[in-house]
């Protein structure tokens, strides 16, 4: 090293490469905070207010307001999704179209904390039009894993984004038509016969027939 | 390296900042994340941009530190909900800024050997690949001062790397140059000193600056 000077402030300010080394910092910081952080809002549904959590890329994470305080809501999207949360200052395009039932609106959903799997049966779950049902089963045929359909119907059990991926949608095997069993959902099984009622698929409204719960 | 110089080690300039982001994390975990963001992000992204080279990966790293560093704290808060308190205690006591680069230096590492696993298909440059060849001379005689030492330091290795960074791109004091490595002070001194010998062979070799 032939550094000039004797004490290291004195040859940090004439050294051209240490000058052009702390010329190196950018001055230019992205500010990353959009990038990193969602935002969180309340919301109506056709389930009644819902939390909704969403960042750059899109809804990540929705609960029923009914079921989460705030703060579990907020405690539950940072063990599920892992990113933090402030108040959202924009709602996400199409959002609020779609949780009233806007079967047009489709805005874009943040799914990248989950498997390739869960993402699969997601995705094929959201091509079910409204007004109709699919058997668990189909799920997982859908995502070329027949033998997974209890494992597609633990993802739609655990669905980060009811209702904008309508798993009330997919019912037993022999449900759906006739036989009102509807089987289980995120928001309770009452909550998902009304939501099939009212986007007009052929469930039956009363006398549910015994058995076919899964 | 018989110059005698002051011995950093021994007159730390600490971090001005740390005390007001530790508190903000102490009272809430998102925002005080949100001040430790707007405090650090650029470091954090001067660091990821002269390690990676790229500005876009230099992006894509800070991002993905910060996100680790975010998801560190979440999980030592959720260890205090025991009786046990050791989050708090680990929060307190932490230096936010050798952490987070700390962060920031190993998700690098995992980045550059995943890629060795599995190269990437998307026409991207390889991570860490050296420019290398007569066409970086070429360039070199165009670059600015600048662009040609940031294309030098990627000749450098990693750790060497890493030590003349933040030391002398952003400044940091050799203590905590130390801590970011895992090593002591004399050690990452050496570091800084045969990184920065080797630079200026390489400036030398290279038609100087």
């Amino acid at each position: 090293m032939n550094s000039p000077g004797m004490t290291t402030s004195g040859a940090d300010s004439i050294d051209p490469v240490l000058a052009g080394l702390a010329g190196l910092a950018p001055t230019d910081t992205p500010d990353l905070t959009a990038r990193l952080f969602d935002g969180w809002f309340r919301a109506a549904s056709l389930i009644g207010p819902v939390w909704v959590a969403a960042g750059s890329d899109g809804v990540s994470f929705l609960r029923a307001a009914a079921e989460l305080s705030e703060d579990d809501f907020r405690a539950a999207h940072r063990r599920r999704v892992g990113r933090p949360l402030r108040p959202a200052d924009v709602v996400p395009e199409g959002l609020e179209a779609a949780l009233r039932g806007d079967a047009t609106a489709r805005p874009r959903l943040d799914l990248r904390g989950l498997t390739d799997f869960q993402r699969d049966v997601l995705a094929a779950t959201r091509t079910i039009p409204a007004g109709e049902t699919r058997p668990y089963a189909w799920v997982a045929a859908e995502v070329g894993r027949p033998g997974a359909v209890r494992a597609a119907g633990t993802v739609l059990a655990t669905n980060p984004v009811p209702l904008l991926v309508p798993c009330h949608r997919v019912v037993p095997s022999g449900g759906g038509v006739g036989t009102g069993a509807v089987g289980r959902y995120i928001f309770g099984t009452p909550a998902k016969q009304r939501l099939l009622r009212a986007e007009g698929a052929a469930i039956a409204t009363s006398t549910p027939e015994e058995g076919s719960a899964r | 390296m018989s110059t005698p110089t002051v011995d950093e080690a021994t007159a730390p300039r600490a971090d001005p900042d740390a005390d007001r982001v530790v508190a903000a994390l102490v009272r809430d975990l998102d925002d005080g994340f949100a001040e430790l963001v707007r405090t650090y992000q650029g470091l954090v992204h001067a660091v990821a941009l002269r390690t990676t080279g790229h500005r876009a990966d230099a992006e894509d790293l800070a991002a993905e530190a910060l996100l680790r560093a975010y998801r560190s704290l979440a999980d030592h808060r959720a260890s205090d909900d025991g009786v046990s308190g050791g989050g708090q205690i680990w929060l307190e006591d932490l230096a936010p800024r050798p952490w987070l680069l700390t962060i920031v230096v190993n998700t690098r590492r995992n980045q550059v050997r995943d890629a060795a696993r599995r190269p990437r298909t998307d026409g991207a440059t390889l991570p860490d690949e050296p420019v290398s060849g007569p066409s970086v001379e070429e360039r070199a005689e165009r670059r600015e001062v600048g662009e040609r030492l940031a294309a030098l330091l990627a000749h450098l290795p990693e750790t060497q790397r890493t030590a003349v960074v933040l030391r002398h791109v952003t400044d940091l004091p050799l203590t905590e140059v130390a801590a970011v490595l895992g090593c002591p002070v004399g050690t990452a001194k050496s570091h800084v000193s045969r990184g920065l010998a080797r630079l200026r062979t390489l400036i030398d070799e290279t038609g100087g600056l």
